[in-house]
């Protein structure tokens, strides 16, 4: 058997695929199940910080700030608790970056508050001095793109199957009951916010960049 | 002796010969065993490097191949039917029994983790925290105090404490008149002291306003009437009772731990809960610097 798989290089590459790749398989398959899993009480993103996360894409986020948090003590005091696989799981692409030219951002929801957003993104240096990240004051008057962030969920929802619509999950339901939902969870930030204009504006309905983006801010915990 | 010898010869020369420079012009300390074994390996390797060589060299001078030859030929190459050599086939057999122990319990899949690492270098670091500052004195709390703060504390209350203009909570001072009557009207039930809630309304109009300049102005002078309605939980100097409920006269240690750990919702916005960020002694220590940064 052995003399004819010399004779026939082809299938003697092929032979060597197999065994490699079945041993590949092995230790890397059972580990990757288990890492996969969502951790307990994960809920796939609501409408509105799905919105939120668009925006953290659009503007490109990810070029300075990460969302993971690596096991080492220096990390785990600052930014909290050590990111697991499992927390990424609706995340549709991960959004890990690998350059912190500002802090880490997996967990803060954790330590910032709606209203220290608000004021950070409008002005960074008016609450950390010597910041270098620029100023976002256009999230105050642009308005989100709910429906695209309604497709998404919706599209995970039927391609991948994330269990939105799951009892005690996060309810998805039709695309009039995701805008009024999105527009809910607006009014409860909106509460806590100063700005009048971003008041006014979910008052009427619509929803400023900057109410989505805090939701996702808050939710990342 | 052919050239191939000579040159064997050379080669290993040249080895001894730079290991003799290392050791003489690069400052190797030979106090040092772990320098004498490397240098004693170097030795070793250029006679080796002979020893194998001249092996090879003299077989391939005297010895004749033999056996039963196999049946393919590759382009006029043949191939000898020999018995692998004992020892190798031995130690394949050994490699096989090692895999298995290897594999089942010398070293199995899940024994390492770099969580379960990281969660006993934690472990050792806070033990050793906890015995270095069990009993640390005012100078080194209000130092750590200072680092936790300007970490944890600064980027909303700002690096001097003063709150950036009404951005957070001023901790120059303890409680400004806006946030004194802003509890008066809505009660409070945040922060888990042993008091309890703080019923809404205690105190109404004219009396409210007494009150809450009289705990925003410090606490000088002859208490107003009306802050008779405070002191049965806060007690008659306004400092809690001990811890039962908020100091309202300075920040102690008791209400710096528990606004850590339940966070607040008031007036100027919300802070989030430090529940588990920080350990007791840095609670302490932050208490101790606040207390040092009233302006």
């Amino acid at each position: 058997m052995f003399h004819w798989l010399e004779k026939n290089p082809f299938f003697f590459a092929v032979g060597v695929f197999v065994v490699i790749a079945f041993a590949g398989l092995i230790e890397i398959l059972p580990n990757f199940a288990e890492a996969s899993r969502p951790v307990v009480n994960l809920k796939p993103y609501t409408v509105l910080e799905m919105a939120g996360k668009n925006i953290y894409k659009n503007e490109n986020c990810i070029t300075c700030h990460s969302q993971l948090i690596r096991p080492f003590k220096s990390e785990t005091d600052r930014y909290g608790q050590v990111s697991l696989s499992g927390e990424y799981v609706y995340d549709r692409p991960f959004l890990w970056g690998s350059r912190r030219i500002g802090p880490d951002l997996h967990r803060v929801g954790n330590y910032r508050s709606t209203d220290w957003h608000e004021n950070h993104m409008l002005d960074p240096k008016s609450v950390v001095p010597q910041s270098i990240m620029p100023a976002y004051p256009y999230m105050f008057t642009k308005t989100t793109d709910i429906d695209t962030a309604y497709a998404e969920a919706l599209t995970v929802k039927k391609v991948f199957a994330t269990p939105y619509d799951a009892p005690n999950g996060t309810k998805l339901g039709t695309l009039d009951e995701g805008r009024a939902a999105a527009l809910e969870e607006a009014k409860a930030i909106a509460a806590d916010m100063k700005n009048k204009d971003v008041k006014d504006a979910v008052a009427r309905g619509e929803i400023p960049q900057i109410v989505a983006l805090i939701a996702y801010l808050n939710r990342l915990k | 002796m052919n050239s191939l010898m000579v040159k064997a010869l050379a080669f290993s020369a040249t080895l001894m010969i730079a290991t003799v420079v290392v050791v003489k012009y690069m400052n190797v300390d030979l106090s040092d065993p772990v320098n004498y074994i490397t240098i004693l390996g170097a030795a070793a390797i250029a006679f080796l490097t002979f020893g194998v060589a001249a092996k090879y060299i003299n077989q391939m001078k005297t010895d004749k191949s033999t056996g039963e030859l196999a049946n393919e030929s590759w382009d006029g190459i043949g191939e000898y039917k020999n018995e692998m050599p004992a020892g190798w086939a031995y130690s394949f057999l050994g490699t096989i029994i090692w895999g298995v122990w290897y594999w089942l319990s010398g070293y199995p899949l899940n024994a390492f983790s770099q969580i379960g690492q990281y969660n006993e270098e934690i472990k050792a670091y806070n033990i050793k925290f906890e015995a270095t500052h069990a009993n640390a004195d005012a100078a080194t709390l209000r130092d750590m105090g200072e680092s936790v703060f300007l970490v944890q504390c600064a980027p909303c209350h700002g690096e001097t404490g003063d709150g950036m203009s009404g951005k957070a909570h001023d901790l120059t001072s303890r409680i400004g008149k806006d946030q004194v009557l802003d509890v008066i009207k809505n009660g409070s039930n945040q922060l888990g002291f042993a008091m309890g809630a703080m019923p809404p309304m205690l105190a109404q109009g004219a009396d409210a306003e007494a009150i809450a300049t009289y705990v925003a102005g410090g606490m000088q002078g002859t208490a107003p009437a009306a802050f008779s309605a405070c002191v049965a939980c806060h007690g008659a100097d306004g400092k809690g009772n001990n811890g039962m409920a908020p100091n309202l006269a300075t920040y102690d240690e008791t209400l710096v731990s528990n606004v850590l750990e339940h966070g607040k919702k008031g007036a100027i916005g919300a802070m989030p809960s430090f529940n588990t960020r920080l350990t007791p002694v840095q609670e302490k220590a932050l208490a101790t610097y606040i207390q040092t940064i009233k302006g």
